[in-house]
């Protein structure tokens, strides 16, 4: 039987940062992977550093503009610890923050952006606004329908294959024990703390006590709290990646578009790597529901759509050779933020799950660390799990 | 709008032509698809029509193949779709929807049923100099010598463990290349012990088995040398392969190498579905798993052939036709009792060609004689991976961790080259019974703008 300070379900980024900062506090860790570490969403993603406020908030009214504003103050953040983490870590994480342009071909999405940028300028992110020829100036690559774009500076992108597997490296070497292919199957409350936790490895099942669970298990986190009977409405969601073959360096910056679904850069190793949130089909399991554990398959329409949109921006992308199309799958929250913090309903557990965790995973796992070492972060307020605390009225 | 058929067979090779052949006379719309130009497959490669040559295939082992590509040939209703590469196949509601792409671009196609028949492909050995130019798959020569008569080389060296590099030698010096010796890793004891265990199995290959030996015949005429327990160690040269070393320290001068440990199915497609597969043997991959009727574990999709395991074009054309007819008997195009008549034949060569490919399974056994890659050898020859970095990884977890970490298999082939070392890798250190890399669109790289939104 293992005994330690903090449980921690999922081994993809948000637990294995978490793992690093916990131990390196001086917490004892143990961290379960119920498949390898990386092979959930984090080792999957299209690898954006993206800072400036995301089109699903835009296109969705006001209110989760709002929300989305209150983001911006976590992104600034998130930019600093970008900007420390390869020295932090130690390994080369492929990070390139060479900026990122957001583009517009309309007139309608220029309005957009301009509303955008005037929102991120107040809550202090050093957005840029260009007409299309000075962002062609700066992104040679970019075609001619481009009318505008938002240029910041801080964006990029980083290697999704390098960052988790460095982060559960560090953790480890900082004390924390990760097991591998291991389930957690149940967790029981302790009284008057604590938790027992199942987990089952091959054939063998071990009890795990903690004083402090936390649970960063991507998708599956609603399926992991109901094992403490508490409800997170999280929801998955299936997206599309598309890789080109390695051509010679085109394109410097992240690129985005405001008013179509496209994100779009160009890996170190020369593949440029297209995605901006194009729906695939979740797996259904014979007796209803999604079935998060087989892989998603791809929609026809989202991929021809999604290439277009590739090629209308940065016509050469055409020529190239696509080399693979994959999904992943992701989560998002009942009102489309992050969820990230404290159950208070249950002492001592903790939960993060949701939103564009590749670019602020490392952020959030700063934080909840310091959370769960007791202090009050008001930065993570806006994500508190506690603003669901009405559907776990009747649970816990 | 895509076109739309009753059946989609993809290949057209011994297994592929069964099937459409067991369903000729029914009022059915047929594409047979193939990246061949012309039907036969793997062992019938044909040379270009306009391409005369004098020595084509001889041995009586290829006659019936012969005939049963000209009786192809004749059916009507069945749509030739050459030069086309099936890049994905996938359910879309009560129909497939299949993609290919030739060079006029893509074509979407719709069928009821598919068949999958996409046949093997030549293991690939990584060892030290695999890399240089002058080193092939045994099986690669062989395609350059039966489709254009051409042998890639001055001086060949075969090496591997499969009886076929004796077939494959005896095609070069019929076609006028020289071939410098003939290597078996394996020492002839190990070939006879396994036949002497199954002697009714041996010789009801006994066909296999005369072709071999009138191959060896041609060779000794030829003053080829064919040594056995001689396994390859390196392959050395500058820019060019020059000479190859075996374990025993003995140099063979050389400009070309044709490397033959065995052969693995094509499973990407039946694996891109979602159809289970199992581990195929020996020599590595993965074949696609079926009932009596070559159902896959997906409804409407069916599997024949070396895609479901290795087992030589005679197996390959019994499983064809039984697949030809279970398809008909699903569609209710014949009837049970049908079905079980006209397969009956089929059933019972298949069954004895399926004994006689466990047993040559055995005689060919790679496993204890693969070459040792050295620190520095690429296993991964689309990342440019090499065998430390593997090394380092591959006690870590699953094909796909070691993928997501090192990139070995993150190329446009999607692994089909490296992914046996890797697994052989990961077996060794315990990590048994790997799924191998996920395998994803596209089955072949093609250009974004073909599969875009024309906007
Ligand atoms: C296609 C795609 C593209 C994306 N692009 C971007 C991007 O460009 N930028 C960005 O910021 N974000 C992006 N995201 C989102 C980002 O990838 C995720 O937010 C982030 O990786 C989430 O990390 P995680 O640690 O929460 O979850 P995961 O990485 O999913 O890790 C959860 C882990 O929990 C494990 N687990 C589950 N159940 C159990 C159990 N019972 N016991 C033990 N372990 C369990 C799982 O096996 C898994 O490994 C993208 C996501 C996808 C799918
Ligand atoms: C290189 C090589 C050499 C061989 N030499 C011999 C030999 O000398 N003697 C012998 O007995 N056996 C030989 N074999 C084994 C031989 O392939 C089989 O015995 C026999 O041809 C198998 O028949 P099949 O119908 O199962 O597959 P195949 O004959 O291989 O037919 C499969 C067909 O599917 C097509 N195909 C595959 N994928 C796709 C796709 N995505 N899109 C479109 N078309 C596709 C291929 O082009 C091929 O024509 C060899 C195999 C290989 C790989």
């Amino acid at each position: 039987m293992s005994k330690t300070d903090v449980l921690i379900i999922g081994g993809g980024l948000i637990g294995c940062a978490t793992a690093l900062h916990l131990a390196r506090a001086g917490a004892s860790v143990r961290l379960v992977e119920a498949g390898d570490i990386n092979a959930g969403a984090s080792g999957q993603n299209a690898g954006s550093l993206h800072f400036q406020m995301e089109r699903r908030f835009l296109e969705n009214g006001a209110a989760l503009a709002d929300q989305a504003a209150r983001i911006i103050a976590l992104n600034r953040l998130a930019i600093d610890e970008w900007r420390g983490l390869e020295v932090d870590l130690g390994v080369d994480l492929h990070v390139s923050q060479k900026g990122g342009l957001m583009v517009a071909e309309t007139p309608e999405q220029v309005a957009l952006l301009e509303a955008k940028s005037r929102r991120e300028i107040s809550g202090g992110l050093a957005t840029q606004l260009l007409d299309g020829d000075a962002a062609r100036a700066l992104c040679p690559a970019l075609g001619p329908d481009v009318l505008a774009a938002s240029y910041l500076a801080d964006e990029g992108h980083a290697d999704p294959r390098a960052l988790t597997p460095a982060f559960a490296h560090a953790a480890a070497e900082a004390g924390a024990v990760i097991s591998t292919r291991q389930h957690v199957l149940s967790i029981t409350r302790r009284s008057p703390g604590g938790f027992d936790v199942a987990a089952k490895k091959g054939d063998e099942m071990e009890t795990l006590q903690a004083d402090q669970i936390f649970v960063a298990a991507g998708a599956w986190t609603p399926a992991v709290c109901a094992l403490a009977n508490l409800h997170i409405p999280l929801f998955p969601v299936a997206l599309l990646m598309n890789a080109t073959e390695r051509t010679g360096p085109i394109l410097p910056q992240l690129i985005q578009h405001v008013g179509r679904r496209l994100s779009m850069k160009q890996a170190y190793a020369g593949n440029v790597i297209i995605g901006g949130g194009w729906p695939s089909r979740l797996a259904q399991r014979p007796d209803g529901g999604f079935d998060l554990n087989a892989r998603a398959s791809i929609i026809p329409l989202s991929r021809s759509g999604n290439l277009r949109a590739a090629i209308d921006i940065v016509p050469q992308i055409g020529a190239l050779n696509l080399i693979r199309s994959w999904t992943g799958v992701t989560t998002i929250s009942a009102d489309q933020l992050p969820i990230a913090g404290a159950v208070s309903r249950v002492p001592g557990f903790y939960v993060a799950a949701g939103g564009s965790a590749f670019t602020l995973g490392p952020t959030f796992a700063r934080l909840i660390a310091r959370v769960m070492g007791g202090e009050r972060v008001e930065a993570l307020d806006v994500l508190s799990p506690d603003r669901f605390n009405h559907l776990n009225s009747f649970m816990g | 709008m895509a076109e739309h058929f009753d059946l989609a067979i993809v290949g057209g090779g011994p297994a592929g032509q069964a099937a459409a052949i067991a369903l000729q006379g029914l009022d059915l719309s047929i594409a047979v698809i193939d990246e061949q130009a012309q039907p036969g497959g793997q062992i019938l490669r044909q040379p270009p029509a306009q391409f005369a040559v004098r020595l084509w295939l001889p041995g009586r082992a290829y006659d019936r193949l012969k005939a049963q590509t000209e009786h192809f040939g004749r059916l009507d209703r069945v749509s030739w779709l050459g030069r086309h590469t099936v890049i994905e196949i996938a359910r879309d509601g009560a129909h497939f929807a299949l993609l290919t792409e030739n060079a006029l671009g893509v074509r979407a196609i719709t069928a009821d049923r598919v068949l999958i028949a996409a046949g093997c492909q030549d293991l690939a050995v990584p060892l030290a100099g695999w890399t240089l130019p002058g080193v092939y798959t045994a099986g690669a020569i062989q395609a350059f010598v039966k489709s254009q008569q051409y042998v890639p080389g001055e001086r060949i060296v075969l090496a591997g463990t499969h009886p076929l590099q004796l077939l494959i030698a005896a095609q070069i010096v019929a076609a006028g290349g020289t071939v410098a010796e003939v290597l078996f890793a394996q020492p002839i004891s190990a070939m006879f012990r396994a036949v002497l265990t199954k002697p009714l199995v041996g010789l009801r290959g006994s066909g296999n088995m005369l072709a071999a030996a009138a191959a060896l015949r041609i060779l000794r005429r030829a003053g080829v040398p064919v040594s056995f327990g001689s396994a390859l160690q390196r392959i050395e040269g500058e820019s060019r392969v020059t000479h190859v070393i075996l374990a025993s320290g003995r140099r063979i001068a050389c400009d070309t190498v044709g490397l033959n440990y065995g052969f693995v199915p094509q499973s990407l497609l039946p694996r891109m579905m979602g159809a289970k597969v199992r581990p195929a043997g020996a020599a590595g991959g993965f074949a696609a798993v079926h009932d009596e009727w070559m159902r896959s574990s997906l409804p409407g999709l069916y599997v024949a052939g070396e895609t479901t395991g290795v087992a030589g074009a005679p197996a390959s054309q019994a499983e064809g036709e039984l697949a030809g007819v279970g398809i008909g008997l699903d569609a209710g195009w014949i009837d049970m009792a049908e079905a079980g008549r006209q397969t009956r034949r089929a059933r019972s060569r298949h069954r004895h060609l399926q004994a006689f490919a466990r047993l040559l399974d055995t005689v060919a056994n790679p496993l204890p004689w693969f070459p040792v890659p050295e620190d520095d050898t690429i296993i991964c020859r689309c990342e440019d991976v090499d065998y430390a970095t593997l090394a380092a990884q591959s006690g870590g977890g699953s094909a796909n961790a070691v993928k997501l970490i090192t990139r070995c298999g993150m190329g446009p082939c999607q692994g089909r080259n490296c992914e046996p070392s890797l697994l052989r890798m990961l077996d060794d250190r315990g990590l048994t019974s790997d799924p191998g890399f996920t395998q994803r669109f596209p089955a072949r790289p093609i250009p974004v703008s073909e599969l875009a939104d024309p906007g």
